[in-house]
């Protein structure tokens, strides 16, 4: 049965937001004795480390000892699924940022002190640093994938009118106000408590444990909340725990590891940037025959997520529309910068962002209105419903919600209205779009969709929760205490969260996908099963009674009685029932073959649509998000007070991805945008006043996930691929309707002034 | 005789200060040093808000507020004010702008939102009308990384209808009004810090100290300390001296204390030179305009300090304070990068502005974000226009060279010619060939080229009256 939320509660640290109660990793009362640690990387991108003196940084004041490669008693690695993300090197440089050593003082500032006195003798050689140095050099991390469906050939062969060209997006760092921390404090026989800000306690453990060539089980981590992950705390926390818990192990000492905003965006990895080189055909009405791609991407060193990464730009390149011909060639180059990690949509919004500018591009040179191109290639529900990777499509809401969106947001007559104004203004230019998102929901990774739960009932009746997600703003916690209450028929204030923990809930999977409250959501439910099906038991002999039972309102209800929750459950405790469980969930139905990337990796899509209208200067590329309109397919809501939070902060950090933020990196792999004076997020005044954000009405989970609800996360962020179209709308006007084609992301003041012929 | 300690009152306490470090900021003080973690540290650069608390300061028996980032203040510089913290607004109960942010989900993960409540209680306490304009002026210098901004705007919206509880506004006066205003001198090791209240005992302990740096904001200064880790020997802290902070307008002038913030001298400009007025709307943050001021401006002669180009088309000029006074062109006052012609143990006293009512004033800014940031091009125009006639002309660009510099041929060229596309399109030939301007992560050569072209455009286009701005 399908229980419905009815309470719209905040936050639930809200208050502990507000008045700075709410307690992060450095936030943390200091143990006695703490020690801080500070790394050294190195200052060039690829080289032969000759020689390194370390005498200045011992002088140092507050100097307690040095960590290098030499202390580490395990593997010198903690890469997630493939090895090559070294903790330190000692003699071969591969990226700007590379650890090579870690200071041990007094304290943070005295460490970083420190280790600026290092001299290191490094004999540079030259670096590959752009995909397309990669891509001649045949730089890989991973192997090339290929995907095809149908013929292209023929696709091509029945097209009227073929389209091609080349996008670029950009990179994007995660800009998490919360930088990279870690504490580690030694306990009894080698044990090791790790406080990390981490998306991923669970990884941390296991590979601190293969650091320091430990039993996992002699490695707790315990992960409160984080502020803000985004996907760059899924990975890229392990260095730092990591070294901490060296440090600590050395030394017998507290060692605590709080990254300076440089340091952490200069040593940790970044949305991937993307190449794509594309071949469309398509027919005179704008439907797609055949579609030829070459995507390729910025790994960096290593391999990290970029494998699933890739898969899932393959499996997004689609969006919402059916592409009967296909055939993509997508490369994974390994460059010497920082190996680029997971990032809110994980390679969905580079392989969306794809098909919508070639969208876009059809019905420029066909002179229509883009939105009726759209809707010519959506999936279908009869036909044309199975994607490119042999998914049959049985959830499809997108024609509904795209008509709605369409009417309500007034698209037709806006546009209009900006052909007018577009007439009547020389140098200010708008533009409008409409754009869709499909989103595919679960690990395409099979085995990381599994989620815990251990629930907890005390003979007051309070209950505490704990499972496996990591609460990092997206109101997991809320979520989850609302599943709890329901589930038990209490008030939402009985249910106590606590800090995510190892020794609560083992082997769990990262916080990511979007999935974190669908699959432990599930695994409470099954753990509350557990205790009901003992206390109903209880229920039957104790009351001699086989009524239906209810929990509801803070009483339960059988026969024509009703007893107190806290009643029943003291009573069932002196009867010495047990009042406490685990809980476990599996995704069922999905799976994939790795090779063809041909099967179902998706239990079921999120959907929604967004307009963005936008005006650009001529003269200077300036620009300005004008008003956004948005309807979004949550399913049937947890709680929408959440959901609408991650729909406008998803928005908004996708509108960051492709207008002002902007990776540089200079052609000999140096970073030069790593503070927040030179890389720019948007500010409050990039945030439109007219900004409508509507949950789908008639949202509705096809699945069995917990209240049919949606995973709300990731798929929000793809909406702001509307203000890119839009932009590029307005550069299409700015340029007589000839063309837009030469924008690349993030369209930047200067980028969109390069467009303008 | 200097004091030898600071006081000042930390929420509503009274606390004095001697031993610390003189390099310590405001922010690893109430972390470190006072348990106090609400106020958080992003990214000691001053860029990111979340460390936002605020200051209050006596003026006429008021308390004035103003936020400040603490990361990048040093904690000596606050004798005689009130510190704000989160954790004073939760005290008993919610405070207004902490209810509206509860009831508006103002926050996600909750790590910037101490940051951004401080700066929403400095608009509430300053009873700042919460129109979009100020929202968005307020907000500036607060990044939020998860909601996207709106729910917050939202709560600033519903701010003003939320009661306010009993407040100890009239204690804290009293101890403010106790503390003494009287120089001070920390010395810690071998560091000294100095805070004087008047232009006298300033000069003569500047004069007698060596390796010393010029304290107002420390917007740029304090990142010495955050980012290079460097210490700063001997701090002379000219903030709280009256004989610096000061706008008096006399006729055909305004003088400008150098230490006065820019957020004090915005108000006061906006009747005279309105364009130089919103160009400081979108100088820094709210929290870099509480702090930063033309002296630092012009004493750290960044190229890229957005006021220099203005001061130099207005054909400012500075008063020089050593052992003796001199008054010097700001033309001629930037040598080379970073380099200008202060001497050592000199320092700027005030900025002299002529007033001219009868010329145009064009202040263009071209950022990647519209509101606190760095300009790729900057460009001043200040022209005397009759019978469409250039009367008189002068152009300065910012981020184009190594100093602020002006654009000479092209406003010879300009110099009585008429005002039409013609003499533009030629005045667009000329000055890419005045500047070499350089590449690097804020935009590339070509563009500055193209855009320092294009605003000579957009001037004639605003004088045609042609809609020209998108924001």
């Amino acid at each position: 049965m399908d229980k419905i939320f009815t309470k719209n509660i905040e936050h639930e640290s809200a208050i502990k937001h507000v008045t700075g109660k709410a307690i992060y990793t450095d936030d943390i009362t200091e143990p006695k004795n703490l020690l801080h640690a500070v790394i050294g990387y190195s200052n060039c991108s690829k080289g032969i480390i000759k020689k390194i003196n370390y005498d200045e940084v011992y002088k140092s004041e507050g100097v307690v000892d040095i960590i290098t490669e030499k202390d580490i008693e395990g593997i010198n690695d903690v890469g997630p699924i493939f090895k090559g993300d070294k903790i330190f090197t000692s003699k071969y440089i591969e990226y700007y940022g590379q650890p090579i050593f870690a200071v041990v003082a007094k304290t943070n500032n005295l460490a970083k002190k420190a280790a600026l006195k290092v001299k290191i003798d490094i004999k540079k050689t030259k670096p590959i640093v752009s995909v397309e140095e990669a891509l001649k050099k045949k730089s890989f991390v991973l192997k090339p994938k290929y995907l095809k469906r149908g013929n292209i050939k023929d696709g091509f062969k029945k097209s009227k009118n073929i389209l091609k060209g080349k996008l670029y997006s950009g990179g994007q760092d995660h800009f998490y106000l919360e930088g990279q921390i870690s504490m580690t404090i030694p306990q009894e026989d080698n044990n090791f408590l790790v406080y990390s800000s981490t998306q991923h306690p669970s990884e941390t453990q296991q590979i601190i444990g293969k650091v320091l060539n430990q039993n996992f089980n002699s490695i707790h981590v315990m992960v409160r909340r984080i502020g803000g992950g985004f996907g760059g705390k899924e990975t890229q926390s392990f260095l730092f725990a990591a070294i901490t818990s060296i440090a600590a192990k050395k030394l017998s000492r507290p060692v605590k590891l709080r990254v300076d905003r440089d340091d952490d965006m200069i040593m940790t990895g970044k949305r991937h940037d993307f190449l794509f080189n594309y071949e469309v055909g398509f027919n005179n009405e704008g439907e797609i025959q055949a579609l030829k791609l070459m995507m390729a991407s910025r790994c960096g060193i290593s391999a990290d997520l970029s494998g699933a990464i890739n898969d899932r730009a393959i499996y997004h390149i689609d969006n919402a529309y059916f592409i009967p011909n296909i055939e993509i060639n997508s490369y994974r180059c390994k460059t010497n910068t920082v190996s680029n990690t997971a990032f809110r949509g994980f390679g969905g919004p580079q392989g969306m962002f794809c098909i919508e500018n070639i969208i876009e591009n059809i019905s420029q040179k066909l002179n229509k209105d883009s939105s009726e191109i759209r809707k010519i290639n959506f999936y279908k529900e009869k036909n044309r419903n199975t994607t490119h990777y042999g998914m049959k499509i049985n959830d499809n809401v997108i024609e509904d919600i795209f008509n709605k969106l369409i009417k309500k947001s007034n698209f037709k007559k806006r546009k209009l209205k900006i052909k007018n104004f577009n007439k009547n203004n020389k140098i200010l230019k708008k533009g409008i779009a409409i754009t869709p998102v499909k989103f595919g929901i679960s690990f395409t990774t099979t085995h990381l969709n599994q989620g815990g739960a251990l629930v907890h009932i005390y003979t007051d009746g309070s209950i505490h929760l704990n499972h496996g997600g990591i609460e990092m703003g997206q109101g997991l916690m809320t979520k989850l205490a609302l599943v709890a209450s329901n589930e038990f028929g209490l008030n939402y204030e009985s249910i106590n969260v606590s800090s995510t923990d190892t020794e609560k809930v083992p082997n769990t999977s990262a916080s990511a996908a979007s999935a974190t409250t669908d699959i432990n959501g599930a695994a409470i439910v099954n753990a509350i099963n557990k205790i009901k099906s003992g206390l109903d038991q209880f229920i039957y002999d104790y009351f001699k009674t086989n009524s239906k039972i209810r929990y509801e309102n803070n009483f339960v209800y059988f026969d024509k009685r009703k007893i107190s929750f806290k009643e029943l459950i003291n009573t069932a405790y002196l009867n010495r029932i047990p009042l406490s469980s685990s809980g476990f969930y599996k995704t069922d139905k999905i799976n994939v073959d790795n090779k063809t990337l041909q099967g179902r990796p998706f239990l079921y899509f999120a959907y929604g649509a967004a307009v963005t209208e936008v005006i650009i200067d001529k003269l200077t590329g300036e620009n300005k998000i004008l008003q956004v309109d948005i309807i979004h397919d949550v399913g049937n809501s947890i709680n929408k007070r959440i959901d609408i939070g991650q729909i406008e902060g998803g928005y908004i950090q996708g509108l960051g991805w492709l207008t002002t933020e902007e990776v540089s990196w200079k052609s000999d792999g140096i970073l030069t945008t790593h503070s927040p004076s030179t890389y720019k997020i948007p500010t409050a005044g990039e945030t439109p006043f007219k900004f409508n954000v509507e949950i789908y009405d008639r949202g509705f989970n096809k699945e069995k996930v917990i209240n049919r609800s949606k995973a709300v996360g990731e798929p929000p962020f793809m909406l702001a691929i509307s203000s890119f179209i839009a932009i590029k709308d307005a550069v299409y006007n700015a340029n007589n309707n000839k063309d837009s084609n030469n924008l690349i992301a993030p369209a930047t003041a200067e980028n969109i002034l390069k467009s303008l012929n | 005789m200097l004091n030898s300690k600071i006081e000042l009152v930390l929420n509503n306490k009274l606390i004095s200060i001697k031993n610390l470090d003189t390099n310590i900021t405001v922010l690893n003080f109430l972390r470190n040093e006072k348990n106090l973690t609400g106020t958080k540290e992003g990214c000691a650069s001053g860029d990111c808000g979340a460390c936002t608390a605020v200051v209050g300061e006596l003026k006429k028996n008021k308390i004035e507020y103003k936020s400040i980032n603490t990361c990048i203040t040093f904690l000596y510089t606050l004798n005689g004010k009130q510190l704000v913290t989160i954790e004073y607004l939760g005290n008993r109960s919610l405070h207004p702008v902490q209810k509206a942010m509860v009831e508006s989900d103002g926050s996600q993960c909750g790590f910037c939102t101490p940051g951004i409540v401080m700066s929403m209680y400095c608009m509430y306490e300053n009873k700042v009308k919460s129109t979009n304009d100020n929202i968005d002026k307020y907000l500036s210098g607060n990044l939020c990384r998860c909601t996207g901004y709106i729910p917050i705007k939202k709560s600033i919206r519903n701010m003003y209808n939320y009661k306010k509880n009993k407040s100890d506004q009239k204690n804290i006066i009293s101890l403010l009004k106790n503390i003494k205003r009287n120089d001070i001198m920390i010395q810690n090791n071998e560091s000294r810090f100095f805070v004087h209240y008047n232009l006298k005992g300033l000069i003569k302990d500047y004069q007698k100290n060596n390796n010393s740096y010029l304290l107002v904001g420390g917007t740029d200064l304090a990142l010495e300390v955050t980012k290079k880790r460097n210490s700063l020997k001997n701090i002379f802290y000219l903030g709280s001296n009256k004989d610096l902070n000061f706008i008096n307008i006399k006729k055909n002038k305004i003088h400008i204390g150098s230490a006065t913030p820019i957020s004090d001298i915005i108000p006061k400009l906006d009747k005279i030179y309105p364009t130089f007025s919103q160009m400081f709307e979108r100088y820094g943050s709210e929290q870099i305009r509480n702090s930063a001021s033309l002296g630092g401006n012009i004493g750290s002669a960044s190229p890229i300090g957005d006021s220099l180009p203005v001061l130099i088309a207005l054909n400012s000029q500075i008063v020089i304070q050593g052992k003796k006074q001199r008054t010097v062109s700001l033309d001629d006052y930037f040598v080379s990068y970073r380099k200008t012609k202060l001497k050592k143990n000199e320092l700027i006293k005030e900025i002299i502005i002529p007033i001219n009512k009868k010329n145009i004033l064009k202040c263009y800014k071209i950022s990647k974000r519209i509101d606190d940031d760095i300009s790729s091009v900057f460009m001043a125009i200040n022209a005397n226009i009759k019978n469409n006639t250039f009367k008189s002309i002068k152009i300065v660009c910012g981020g184009m060279a190594e100093i602020p510099k002006i654009a000479k041929s092209t406003q010879e060229y300009l110099l009585n010619k008429k005002f039409n596309q013609e003499n533009i399109n030629e005045a667009k030939n000329i000055i890419a060939q005045e500047f070499t301007p350089i590449d690097d992560m804020r935009a590339s050569k070509e563009y500055r080229m193209k855009i320092s072209q294009n605003l000579l455009e957009r001037f004639l286009n605003e004088q045609n009256r042609l809609n020209t701005v998108v924001y």
